[in-house]
């Protein structure tokens, strides 16, 4: 019981960290290329940040859109209906670029004290 | 639950939590693709209906989602206008960013048109700078257009400044008019009715899709279905990253803008 | 050069479609030329000329004037504020070469004993210089009215003065007269030195006139800064 406990605490963990950090990974992703929605989904499941519902992933994208970071197109499909395409903007660049710098110092800073911690 | 029911179900539950009918189209049509691609349960991928459509809906509206994250386009600060003796406007500021709106209210002769153009850099300042970051548009309250002409020629017009083919011009030219429910024909400018004739205006001030949009109470003579076109014209802008600044002295959009700014308390202004 | 050109293309469009204008372009110069077709020798040459020099002045001072509320918004598109004149000179030059035409082959045909080549300069020199008159009439006067009682002043002055006194040099369409008058009466050559040279002068002087009055007009005010982005 008390394991299952732990277990549901770090999925709310997890969930936490995760909307810290959706939308610049989302950013990261489209700075690749233009994307779409399933694919973006794909992708960051295969890159760890484990299954992303489209009910948490598509208003992220809108709020990307909505400030300006990525702009949006339809693109026609090959052999099926068209599809919604995300293109990163020069200012969604000079944001990933930014946080790429912020998340490493953040992100060592956290891992040099859990080091620690885990080493008593 | 079966994909045409749920995407049913959300399609209303948009409606209801007031997403425009546009949008709510997009979101539909994404997440039916969405759901075809995955193949999986509508329930797993998005949860209930009603629940993602609020979580749409909090993404879209409200001016505490749309803090200013994107570059800035337009930065007017301290702007000082006079006419002889009377001081129109005395240090007006105003802060666009890309993918917001900015509304400009006040009473008649506050000067509002006036700032505008100040803006567009049509009149001088006494003092005061302005920074346009990208390509400009604008459009009058009225004119702006040339009787003789029809609607195609002034769209290969303005194209032709922007350096968009004729062809091209002509698309997105009828593209737009088609988002007022305006059919350009081969009639000339000044057949037009006016509220057509301010259809065509618009047009013109987004033609090229220009990164700032300064727009004088565009809406004269609209019925009150091409007003609502009009102000989805402007969301939509918004939503491709432009940044649009609407003189207007009808209140009942401005809970929707990101930044407003109000001419008639004093001379005064400063952008909220 | 395309924004030039598409100018030039959309003001030949617009002036096509004004009946009124075109009336009057096609017209005046004919009753000039009727009116004093029973005078003495070359009158009805000299009126004619005058009088395609007037109705070309007064089509760019329309042009010029209705144009003046489309102008901001072309400057904002893109356009450069010597595109927007040059254009429109270009489209009005057209015009006048097409307007002349015809009469020069009236005259070619109806008048015997004169020097046709002459006459052929008159009108070039008339088709360059109107459309630069009107438009910078139109350009420093904001409205129709003062506009054209400024032209009619001019065509009146231009009737009435001595060409040969030196009040009537200031005039712009001095040239005809005095290249007329080696056309019809045989005179020397200096006469046609004189007026091609009064001509071509005039023509700068006016084109100045115009770029000025433009560049001011639709100048980029010094408070706004546009960064490239």
């Amino acid at each position: 019981m008390a394991v299952l406990a732990c277990l549901i605490v770090d999925q709310d963990r997890r969930a936490q960290w995760l909307r810290g950090v959706l939308d610049l990974c989302v950013l990261g992703l489209l700075a690749r290329g233009d994307s779409y929605g399933y694919e973006l989904a794909q992708s960051l499941q295969t890159a760890g940040l484990g299954a992303i519902q489209g009910g948490t992933l598509y208003p992220v994208l809108l709020r990307l859109q909505r400030s300006g970071l990525v702009t949006a197109y339809w693109r026609e499909g090959g052999g099926g209906p068209a599809r919604k395409y995300y293109r990163i903007s020069a200012a969604g660049l000079a944001v990933v670029a930014d946080a790429a710098g912020q998340w490493a110092a953040f992100a060592g800073g956290v891992g040099a004290i859990l080091q620690e911690r885990t080493a008593r | 639950m079966r994909h045409e029911i749920w995407l049913a179900a959300l399609s209303e539950e948009l409606r209801r939590h007031g997403v425009g009918p546009d949008l709510a189209g997009h979101v539909v049509a994404e997440a039916a693709g969405h759901l075809r691609d995955s193949g999986e349960p509508p329930l797993r991928a998005f949860g209930p209906p009603d629940a993602y459509a609020a979580a749409v809906a909090d993404s879209v509206g409200g001016p505490a989602v749309r803090a200013a994250s994107g570059p800035v386009r337009l930065r007017a600060v301290d702007i000082v206008k006079r006419y002889g003796k009377r001081t129109v406007l005395s240090g007006v500021s105003l802060t666009v960013h890309a993918g917001q709106v900015a509304a400009v209210v006040g009473a008649n002769g506050s000067g509002k048109s006036t700032f505008l153009r100040i803006c567009a850099g049509l009149v001088g300042a006494a003092s005061g700078r302005v920074e346009v970051h990208g390509t400009l548009g604008y459009c009058p309250q009225s004119g702006g257009t040339a009787d003789f002409l029809r609607a195609e020629e002034h769209f290969a017009l303005i194209g032709a400044g922007r350096g968009v083919s004729r062809q091209a011009a002509a698309r997105a030219g009828a593209r737009q008019a088609a988002a007022l429910n305006w059919t350009p024909n081969d009639a000339h400018a000044r057949h037009l009715s006016g509220g057509t004739r301010q259809k065509l205006n618009l047009v013109l001030a987004g033609l090229g899709d220009p990164d700032v949009l300064l727009l004088d109470e565009p809406y004269q003579g609209f019925d009150g279905g091409t007003y609502l076109d009009f102000w989805h014209e402007v969301w939509r802008w918004r939503d491709a990253g432009r940044s649009v600044v609407v003189v207007t002295h009808l209140l009942n959009q401005l809970d929707r803008v990101d930044v407003v700014l109000d001419l008639s308390a004093s001379a005064t202004g400063v952008a909220a | 050069m395309i924004r030039t050109l598409t100018i030039a293309e959309m003001t030949l469009r617009e002036t096509g479609r004004r009946r009124g204008v075109l009336v009057l372009l096609l017209l005046l110069p004919l009753a000039f030329y009727l009116a004093r077709r029973g005078d003495h020798l070359g009158q009805s040459i000299r009126f004619v000329c005058l009088g395609l020099s007037w109705a070309l002045s007064t089509a760019a001072l329309f042009v010029g004037s209705a144009a003046r509320s489309l102008e901001p918004r072309l400057r904002l598109s893109g356009y450069r504020t010597h595109q927007l004149f040059v254009g429109r000179l270009l489209a009005l030059w057209t015009l006048g070469v097409a307007l002349s035409l015809p009469y020069f082959v009236l005259i070619r045909f109806d008048q015997n004993d004169v020097r046709y080549g002459a006459i052929a300069v008159i009108m070039l020199l008339g088709v360059l210089v109107a459309p630069l008159l009107g438009l910078a009439v139109s350009a420093l006067l904001p409205r129709d009215l003062e506009g054209m009682l400024v032209l009619l002043t001019v065509v009146g002055l231009q009737m009435i003065l001595d060409p040969a006194g030196n009040a009537a040099r200031v005039l712009p369409f001095w040239f005809s007269r005095e290249i007329g008058t080696y056309a019809v009466d045989h005179t020397s050559v200096g006469y046609l030195d004189r007026g091609v040279l009064h001509g071509v002068i005039t023509a700068g002087l006016l084109l100045l006139v115009v770029a000025v009055a433009f560049g001011i007009r639709l100048r980029r005010r010094p408070h706004v800064r546009f960064v490239e982005v």
